[in-house]
């Protein structure tokens, strides 16, 4: 009982009581910034703790932002920030981290291909790809509703599971993917899209990236004050916005 | 391209060409300020974004606004995992979507255009 009080009173930290967030929501944040703190599938705690150190020093990175500005982004040679050369992930990861974060949009498989070509396996790529993206819904909420981002997630010691779905497929992605059905549901939209296999390689990471998202958005009748069609604008701008082909 | 099927839904015709451009409602209620409360956000404008919402609050309602930074918040994540994986279109999405992708310009985002425009 005395841990669960103060897991209850670390975690209340995140939102404050004051905005109308929905309850499902701030649990499924709070539930993920712990989760992240604790080891994967692949990464111990504080390395996937260090992922979200870096996607956020990539908001602040010198060499991402000359990146930006560039033609290529893959025409700047350089080091990015301090956080950075101390880390101890593998530098073509933490690279592939701040162009996910500063620069999704010209991202191409020559960026996954240095990270595999650095010995990290395709389910650990997928693993960062999860965290990451995960910090990176909570951490654009918390800004974009005038909150300070939240501490770091405390990182707690394990092993790793090493866990991973053998039965993965070849959908024609950078990764193997979940295996499922092309069912429709509804003209034009699978019952199982490939947004939702991508990460199918690794289950945890899966779990991870949409228990953050679930409470964010749904195909239909979304359970929000705004519409179907509002979100989707939305959703579409944003995609647009990061050039999203998807 | 969700949008359409919204608009099918409601039995209404939105104008699907803006969401690659730079102004534009497409139709969709409170577009405008939708547009400019998702562009702050995503372009991480946020002292531009602080007036926005405070100006939101009060023509859509402090709910309507705080969910539509949650939508916002969410594509901001989901994007990058589509990115980061590399993923196809599936097969029935890509052709319901064809003539809207071409029209729209998203082509140009397939993952085989940008590596060939942006890979040394």
């Amino acid at each position: 009982m005395v841990q669960m009080a103060s897991m209850r009173f670390t975690l209340g930290l995140m939102y404050t009581p004051e905005l109308p967030l929905r309850t499902n929501l701030t649990e499924a944040h709070e539930a993920s910034w712990q989760a992240i703190g604790e080891p994967g599938a692949f990464w111990t705690g504080p390395e996937r703790v260090q992922m979200v150190a870096h996607a956020r020093a990539a908001t602040n990175c010198k060499l991402c932002e000359q990146r930006k500005a560039a033609l290529s982004p893959f025409a700047v040679p350089g080091e990015h920030d301090e956080i950075s050369r101390e880390s101890e992930l593998p530098p073509a990861l933490i690279d592939a981290i701040h162009r996910i974060r500063s620069d999704p949009g010209r991202l191409t498989r020559s960026v996954f291909a240095q990270v595999i070509a650095a010995g990290v396996s395709e389910a650990a790529y997928v693993e960062m790809v999860s965290v990451i993206n995960s910090s990176v819904i909570i951490d654009t909420l918390h800004r974009s509703l005038g909150l300070s981002l939240p501490e770091l997630p405390e990182a707690r010691e394990g092993e790793v599971s090493g866990d991973y779905n053998t039965e993965a497929v070849d959908r024609g992605a950078w990764v193997p993917v979940l295996d499922a059905d092309q069912d429709l549901f509804e003209p034009g939209m699978p019952r199982v899209p490939n947004i939702l296999r991508s990460m199918g390689l690794v289950p945890s990471a899966v779990q991870l990236f949409f228990q953050t998202f679930r409470p964010h958005y749904a195909l239909a009748n979304i359970p929000l004050s705004i519409s179907q069609a509002q979100a989707e604008f939305v959703a579409a701008r944003v995609s647009a916005l990061n050039e999203c082909f998807y | 391209m969700r949008l359409r099927g919204s608009g099918e839904q409601e039995g209404r015709d939105y104008d699907l060409s803006v969401i690659t451009a730079d102004t534009g409602d497409g139709g969709v209620e409170a577009g405008d300020v939708l547009r400019g409360l998702t562009e702050a956000a995503i372009r991480s404008e946020w002292d531009l974004l602080d007036g926005l919402r405070a100006d939101a609050f009060v023509s859509m309602g402090e709910q309507e606004t705080i969910d539509a930074l949650t939508v916002a918040a969410a594509f901001n994540g989901i994007t990058r995992v589509a990115d980061s994986t590399g993923i196809p279109l599936d097969d029935a999405m890509a052709e319901a979507t064809a003539s809207i992708r071409a029209a729209s310009g998203i082509d140009q985002f397939s993952y085989a255009e940008k590596s060939a425009r942006y890979d040394l």
